[in-house]
């Protein structure tokens, strides 16, 4: 059984194994049938770093997963919080509604999407790739979950002692939030690394362009670029990722855990 | 406590918790809600994004039902979910299956390996997918060559583009389901088995008999996710094929891309998405009546 | 109640925050493309901004944007009138969003590049001017009668057209050699040499197998050299339902089924690296491919012949190529076709430059033809200017939807859904169709 197993799981990761080793072989050997790493062209690396808008594009990718994640822990935390630790009226509508907005599919609804966010004056710029990726009714449903099982002594005694209830969460409540926070920044960064589709959409000028954009145009849309430059940008693209899930592959089963726990 | 203090505590209450949901609910408002009521009034005009609308009733519902390249891309599109869906829940239960019947370091290594590709990004994998499965170089015709199967033309050919395309997305989306499918299966108490095993039950029958029953929470929940996300796969069909061969990948949303963005009709793809986001809605609202049903 | 909208407040500014540096970015990222020189003459000029400012708008890259920005830089500094402002964008976003979504809200450029694919859409949506009356005197009758009647919507010329590249067979003279095969010039021969050539490694033939606009482009010779086409004169009925148009379906589609002309293509199908690699034995492609042939695969025995032909038919290739057009409902469309006049129809030497030394085409003027005559006669352009460039015929400029059908009925015979009398009919009827809605 762990032979069998082991097995399989070397031919998951064989194709990750031959875009590395044929991301540094030169254009007329990538295609060799060779499995083994014989070539070690690092200079490929460079040449699709320099000759490419891959650094701008990684720029543009970093400052949008980062201000998108940020903006929205906080926004979520405060609605999954509102919508499991305080009463007021319409709590029941108020959750339905915005966990129905779950059950439309983000492709279904780009075309009109897009023409909104024109009308806001958005498209083509930092705030139409940021603004409308934030909201989202996952995050604060997994926020709502964990503060329901938040003790409450705590809360009580903040209160007692003079803080408000905006004070309790921010000062109490969301600190103390790590092990949601964690995970789930992990699964928002990379779900905002990978998008493609909305930005593609959005944006028209290519300094806009995000990292899975410029890959994939350097993979099709260009055709000026040889497999072994377009292998080497696509490895240079999964760092961040893969670095991400070495560093922090428990975090991300955790949160995988909690999103199959409905 | 006077009244009077409890009343002042529970409309600050109040406040508070709009104050909290303020910016998620004008977000989800203005992004989900509002696109798609747009969506229907520009559904109801002549537009090409140049001129001014044109009002035109139901114009562009009435050319929907007799357009062929339509009902063929939702044809394309179910018959997509209804290969992907359940491949990618077969094979990541069994995967799931097989890391639990390990122990020890193989088993952290074994899950490490199957849930890498998950980090592969859509279009990664796709550009991976495409010098892969290249006809004419691609190692993995290479690797038929040396079973004595003939070269293939995978994404080049009408019938193989789906497959291919299907191939590419299971291989990052196993290790995710997998780990779901794993933890749902350590939570079922060991007594259960022990018990079934006293009666005899071989590895078949536990399985069948106490394993599946007590993941159909996680069964249902994972069908549910896999479906909406079938219709959203589109990253990785418009990087291999950009919805080709003659067609055969021109999923719905592609079709509304064309006819939104190629061919300027605007107000005939508002219809389109219209009437897609319906067919979805609904098949959505169908299973979680069956979800909560079990619930 | 102080201390609850503290807290909503910071989230909210610091939001804000974040947001503005956002958009402060994005400013920075729109001004790339324009041109620093003019801006700068601009501020120091005498009139104080009073000049009128045009935007142009393109997608050239490398030593075509350079052209252009010359082009721009030297028309600013001769008169004080006019300001254009110069920006550049990917061709494919150029084509699918930029322009109209520029229209769409009012920011569209006063002068931009439109392809015969989008013609017929933007001249009837009023966003063409009429350019008759701008033409210098004499300048008309320069030009190739043809090229100016792929322009002309109802007696008027909508735009301008600068360059005509050409459909050529392009061929490595070894490889045909060594498998005993002469250069085809009939379709029967193009397809024996294919056969004879294709290999494991080598693909017999290079054509375009991905839907597109140049799948089109590629494809309507072959239906042009048996007399067929795809609508009739004037543009408003289709001709496709013909013998004529199923067999050149047929005949395209048998490349592809046999394999002797791949499905997926490692280089672009307009690449003339598919050859250059030795990847394949003949390629169909254009004018623009010599330039590259000989600077980058000099040591590749590359060669060009004219397209073949059918038995009992007539030469003919396609001749593409962008226009220069100004945005009709620009305030000031005067001004803008001046620019456009000046830089194509006066003077040849600027035509000359941008045919001969920044990229290879023929110049839709006779003229500028006739003072490049040497370098029109070099290596494989002799064949272009003596055996093809009679033969050529203007790219059509068929509304998106009819491109559309057409794609598909190719498709459809190269993937074998239909055979070629099947798909041309199918086709026909949605062509109709296509019309009536691309003509409300």
């Amino acid at each position: 059984m762990p032979a069998v197993a082991l097995a399989l799981g070397f031919g998951m990761i064989f194709p990750i194994y031959m875009m590395i080793i044929s991301s540094m072989r030169s254009e007329t050997t990538v295609f060799a049938f060779q499995l083994l790493p014989v070539e070690f062209r690092f200079s490929n690396f460079a040449e699709a770093w320099s000759d490419s808008g891959l650094p701008r594009s990684i720029a543009n990718s970093l400052f949008v997963s980062v201000t998108v994640t940020v903006v929205a822990m906080v926004f979520h935390a405060m609605s999954g919080y509102a919508l499991a630790r305080l009463r007021f009226p319409g709590r029941r509508f108020v959750f339905a509604w915005m966990l129905s907005t779950m059950m439309v599919p983000f492709s279904i609804i780009l075309l009109p999407l897009y023409l909104i966010t024109k009308e806001l004056g958005m498209a083509n710029s930092y705030w139409g790739l940021i603004v409308p990726s934030i909201f989202n009714a996952y995050g604060i449903f997994l926020f709502r979950q964990f503060y329901r099982d938040f003790p409450k002594e705590l809360e009580e005694a903040a209160y007692m002692e003079g803080l408000s209830l905006a004070g309790t969460f921010f000062r109490i409540a969301f600190p103390l939030s790590v092990p949601i926070i964690v995970p789930l920044t992990i699964g928002f960064f990379l779900a905002n690394w990978n998008s493609y589709l909305w930005p593609l959409i959005i944006t028209q000028d290519e300094k806009l362009w995000v990292v899975q954009q410029e890959l994939a145009h350097l993979a099709g849309g260009g055709y000026f670029t040889p497999w072994n430059i377009v292998l080497a940008a696509a490895v240079i693209a999964a760092i961040p990722t893969f670095v991400l899930f070495f560093i922090a592959q428990r975090y991300l089963v955790e949160g995988i855990k909690m999103s199959g726990i409905k | 406590m006077t009244p009077k203090r409890i009343s002042a505590r529970t409309r600050n209450e109040w406040v508070t918790a709009y104050g909290f949901l303020l910016p998620n609910l004008i977000g989800l408002f203005v992004f989900v809600f509002v696109p798609i009521v747009y969506a229907l009034y520009v559904s109801l005009h002549d537009w090409n994004a140049l001129n001014p609308k044109a009002f035109s009733g139901l114009d562009n519902y009435r050319k929907l039902l007799h357009d062929d390249q339509w009902w063929s891309s939702i044809r394309i599109t179910l018959t997509f979910s209804v290969i992907y869906v359940p491949l990618l829940f077969v094979l990541s239960l069994l995967s799931a299956l097989l890391m639990n019947a390990l122990r020890g370091r193989t088993k952290g290594v074994a899950r490490t390996l199957f849930l890498l590709p998950f980090a592969v990004t859509s279009v990664t994998s796709a550009v991976i997918g495409m010098f892969m499965l290249d006809p004419r170089n691609g190692v993995i015709n290479r690797l038929l060559g040396l079973i004595g199967i003939g070269p293939q033309p995978f994404l080049g050919s009408t019938s193989q583009a789906m497959l291919s395309i299907i191939g590419v997305i299971l291989w990052i989306n196993i290790g995710y389901n997998m780990i779901i499918f794993l933890s749902a299966i350590k939570e079922i108490p060991r007594d259960y088995y022990e018990a079934a095993g006293m009666d005899g039950a071989t590895g078949w029958k536990s399985f069948r008999f106490i394993t599946l029953p007590l993941l159909r929470e996680t069964s249902t929940f994972i069908l549910i996710v896999t479906t909406i996300g079938s219709f959203q796969a589109l990253d990785q069909i418009l990087v291999m094929t950009k919805g080709g061969p003659a067609n055969a990948m021109e999923v719905s949303v592609l079709y509304i891309f064309k006819q939104g963005f190629e061919l300027l009709n605007m107000g005939y793809a508002a219809s389109l998405a219209f009437v897609l986001f319906l067919i979805i809605f609904g098949l959505s609202l169908v299973q979680l009546k069956l979800f909560s049903n079990r619930n | 109640m102080g201390k609850t909208w503290k807290g909503i407040g910071i989230a909210a500014v610091s939001l804000a925050l974040m947001l503005q540096m956002a958009c402060g970015n994005s400013n920075d990222g729109g001004n790339g493309g324009k041109n620093e020189s003019a801006s700068a003459q601009a501020s120091g000029s005498e009139n104080g901004g009073k000049k009128v400012k045009l935007k142009f708008w393109d997608f050239h890259t490398e030593k075509e944007e350079e052209f252009f920005k010359g082009l721009v830089d030297e028309y600013n500094k001769s008169q004080d009138d006019v300001e254009i402002e110069y920006s550049t964008y990917n061709q494919t976003d150029y084509t699918s969003t930029k322009l109209p979504t520029g229209f769409a809200s009012g920011d569209g450029p006063d002068i931009y590049m439109i392809s015969p694919g989008d013609f017929m859409k933007f001249a009837k949506s009023g966003l063409m001017a009429d350019l008759t009356p701008y033409f210098p005197e004499g300048a008309k009758e320069d030009f190739l009668p043809a090229s100016l009647d792929a322009v002309t919507v109802d007696g008027k010329i909508m735009a301008l057209p600068y360059e005509l590249e050409l459909l050529g067979l392009y061929y490595n003279e070894v490889m045909l050699k060594n498998a005993g095969v002469d250069v085809p010039k009939t379709w029967d021969e193009l397809y024996e040499a294919a056969k004879k050539l294709t290999t494991n490694k080598v693909a017999g033939l290079v054509i375009p197998p991905d839907k597109g606009a140049y799948l089109n482009f590629v494809w309507y010779p072959f239906l042009w050299q048996q007399g067929g086409n795809v609508l009739n004169a004037d543009g408003t009925q289709s001709t496709f339902h013909s013998p004529e148009t199923a067999k050149a379906l047929d005949y395209w589609g048998r490349f592809f089924k046999e394999g002797l002309s791949p499905t997926k293509l490692q280089n672009g199908p307009t690449e003339i690296d598919n050859l250059g690699s030795k990847g394949a034995a003949m390629q169909i492609a254009g004018t623009w491919a010599i330039t590259r042939a000989e600077e980058v695969f000099g040591d590749v025995p590359i060669n060009v012949a004219p397209l073949p032909i059918p038995e009992g038919g007539q030469a003919a290739t396609d001749a593409g190529g962008w226009k220069f057009a100004v945005n009709g409902k620009s305030a000031h469309a005067e001004e803008a076709a001046k620019f456009v006049m000046w830089a194509f129809a006066e003077d040849p030497a600027r035509a000359l430059k941008w045919c001969t030394e920044v990229k290879f085409a023929y110049s839709p003027r006779k003229s500028v033809v006739e003072q490049g005559k040497a370098i029109y006669n070099q290596g494989m352009r002799k064949v272009f200017t003596e055996q093809i460039y009679d033969s050529a015929i203007p790219e059509p400029r068929y509304p998106s939807e009819v491109l559309d059908v057409v794609g598909d009925a190719i498709q459809n015979v190269m993937f074998g859904k239909y055979d070629g009398a099947k798909a041309a009919e199918e086709a026909d009827a949605k062509i109709n169709e296509a019309l009536k809605t691309a003509n409300k």
